[in-house]
């Protein structure tokens, strides 16, 4: 019975830690929906086409003719020009100087894209938003100041909103972020190109369709852009993470057939030990059919017992494992996270049943003469 | 007695197909036993006697002839048949008592009531029968072990006579005791040979087969009286 004990606990356990990491990456990624990124494409390539397809920009940007031909190409889906930069900052008389991502957003687009946990959304060049992990880390508050630049040489800007908290994101990462007007990033960092294209799908419209219209459209002759769907992305992040948790399951399961071997043996001696008494049984009219039962409940038994202690154990070893390595148990009591704990134990009983068959068909079959004589 | 044999054997012939070359342990065998008989067997060792008690008991099957139980074939009996056959209408009684060393005295002779009936059985039959067989009430919850030779066989006999079989089948029922706890057994068998239990005992005992009011002899697989 240890055996299945084991094997169940490894099975489920694996599962479970399996099922948590899925769960805590899910929570942790962030997509707002369905969302495409465009990047301007950093590698090879050849000459500087112009008209019809992309036009190739040399410093690692979007010009704002690209963004236009991919607004074009995308609606009524809608496209999000990004800015992004980092600079030094400061956040009050006295206060330590930071470094921190600034985002450029056009005041139309930001509640598009962004949710605010407290505050308001900013339209003046003199505002901004902040992350909520930039908020917590630094005690800022609505109405705060934060300096930005050496010495504040590039402007003082008031927080006007705290953005929720969105973990790590496909399009921008806001938590340790800030995010300022399109218009004062221009004026600030004399830059006009764009860093990233969000495009936002649109409810019911099919994102890898709108990232092989935006390719299509752009790099027709020379790669420009880098696309990607942050849904197929996600896709491919959760395949991973079930197939080493399919993978590290299977090894559990490779102990679970050792423990069946076990039960095998054990069934196997029972027989052995009780040739007499079956020799018994059947000399005094009992049918082959119940001598093979007795045995069947016997292994079942063990089964059953063993993948009941198992499966407790196992969601006590998730929970420790949960602890430690996730610094949360939230995700070890929920649906997805039983389904490892009861294919577990019903392979359990599987296994047992499995192979209690033979030692069982075997009692039954033997002939009570033999049976009877035998010491 | 009414007229029909309770057991017959006609013309059967066992034989055991061995490597070395086949064993015929019954060669044309034919007896009856009436209703109500006590019959002892007796025969020296390798004369066929447990072949006899085999078949008698349904355990084994005839190479060829047939025997009939009050009057059934068993020739043509699958082997659900005869386990029901054996169940029903034979009661075993072995040298070595076969008791289930886990289940104590009442869950040993009402099991094959529950065998038949195929649910929990009123213990009280199981009672009544052992009170039959002379076995002290306060013994009834005893495990075999706890209990003497001679009231294990007691017990052993009481789980024979359960469902009310028409014979008693007995392997040197004597074998494993001392001679005056096998009188009292011999006794015992007497008695409900005398209300009319029909008794086939297998026996190298000559004394003990005195008890009995019929002998056969059986040599080589004949019988030979």
């Amino acid at each position: 019975m240890l055996g299945i004990v084991i094997g169940v606990v490894a099975i489920a356990s694996m599962g479970i830690l399996g099922n948590s990491l899925v769960l805590s990456v899910s929570d942790s990624l962030h997509t707002v929906g369905d969302s495409v990124i465009v990047s301007p494409y950093a590698g090879g390539g050849s000459g500087f086409g112009q008209g019809g397809g992309g036009v190739r920009s040399t410093s690692l940007k979007i010009t704002d003719q690209q963004f236009q031909q991919i607004q074009r190409a995308v609606a009524p889906n809608i496209a999000i020009p990004v800015l992004q930069t980092s600079d030094i900052m400061k956040l009050g008389v006295g206060s330590d100087t930071i470094v921190a991502p600034i985002y450029g957003l056009n005041p139309d687009d930001v509640s598009k894209i962004l949710n605010l946990k407290a505050g308001s959304y900013s339209r003046s060049d003199s505002g901004c938003l902040v992350g909520s992990k930039f908020a917590d880390d630094h005690n800022v508050k609505v109405g705060s100041r934060i300096s930005i630049g050496t010495d504040g040489d590039k402007g003082t800007l008031r927080v006007t909103g705290i953005i929720e908290e969105r973990g790590i994101s496909f399009d921008i990462s806001t938590d340790s972020a800030i995010v300022v007007t399109q218009n004062w990033f221009d004026n600030t960092y004399n830059r006009s190109d764009y860093d990233t294209v969000v495009v936002k799908v649109n409810q019911g419209v099919d994102s890898a369709v709108v990232k092989t219209t935006i390719e299509k459209q752009m790099n027709k002759r020379d790669k420009v852009v880098s696309v990607m769907d942050s849904k197929a992305t996600l896709a491919t992040i959760f395949s991973a993470f079930g197939a080493i948790t399919t993978f590290v399951s299977a090894i559990g399961g490779i102990s679970m057939i050792v423990a069946g071997v076990s039960i095998f043996n054990i069934m196997m001696m029972s027989v052995t030990e009780r040739i007499k008494e079956i020799g018994i049984m059947r000399s005094i009219g009992t049918q082959k059919r119940e001598i093979l039962s007795m045995f069947m409940y016997e292994a079942a038994i063990l089964g059953i017992v063993g993948s009941i202690i198992g499966a407790v154990l196992s969601i006590l070893a998730g929970y420790a494992v949960s602890a430690l390595l996730l610094n949360t148990t939230k995700y070890l009591f929920v649906w997805s996270s039983a389904i490892p704990v009861i294919e577990g134990a019903c392979f359990g009983i599987v296994i047992s049943l499995a192979c209690g068959i033979y030692p069982a068909w075997r009692a039954a079959n033997l002939n009570p003469i033999d049976a009877l004589r035998h010491e | 007695m009414d007229d029909q044999p309770v057991m017959e054997f006609r013309n059967v012939v066992k034989v055991y197909p061995l490597p070395s070359g086949d064993v015929t342990a019954l060669d044309g065998v034919s007896f009856r036993v009436a209703r109500g008989e006590f019959i002892s067997i007796m025969g020296p060792s390798g004369s066929g006697k447990s072949t006899l008690l085999n078949l008698m008991g349904c355990l084994d099957t005839p190479t060829s002839g047939d025997i009939f139980i009050s009057g059934t074939r068993t020739g043509d009996m699958s082997d659900i048949e005869l386990t029901n056959l054996r169940r029903d209408r034979i009661g075993f009684i072995f040298q070595y008592f076969n008791l289930f060393p886990l289940l104590n005295i009442i869950e040993n002779v009402t099991f094959p009531m529950m065998l038949k009936s195929q649910k929990e059985v009123d213990p009280e039959k199981g009672r009544e029968v052992l009170r039959s067989v002379q076995l002290e009430d306060n013994l009834f919850t005893h495990t075999p072990t706890e209990v003497s030779g001679g009231q294990q066989q007691r017990v052993s006999i009481a789980r024979a006579l359960i469902n009310n079989p028409d014979i008693l089948l007995c392997d040197e029922p004597t074998g494993n005791l001392d001679s005056k706890t096998g009188d009292g057994i011999m006794e015992l068998m007497t008695d409900l040979n005398r209300k009319g239990t029909t008794i086939i005992m297998v026996t190298h005992d000559s004394h003990i087969a005195e008890y009995s009011r019929r002998t056969i002899r059986i040599a080589d697989g004949r019988i030979v009286t």
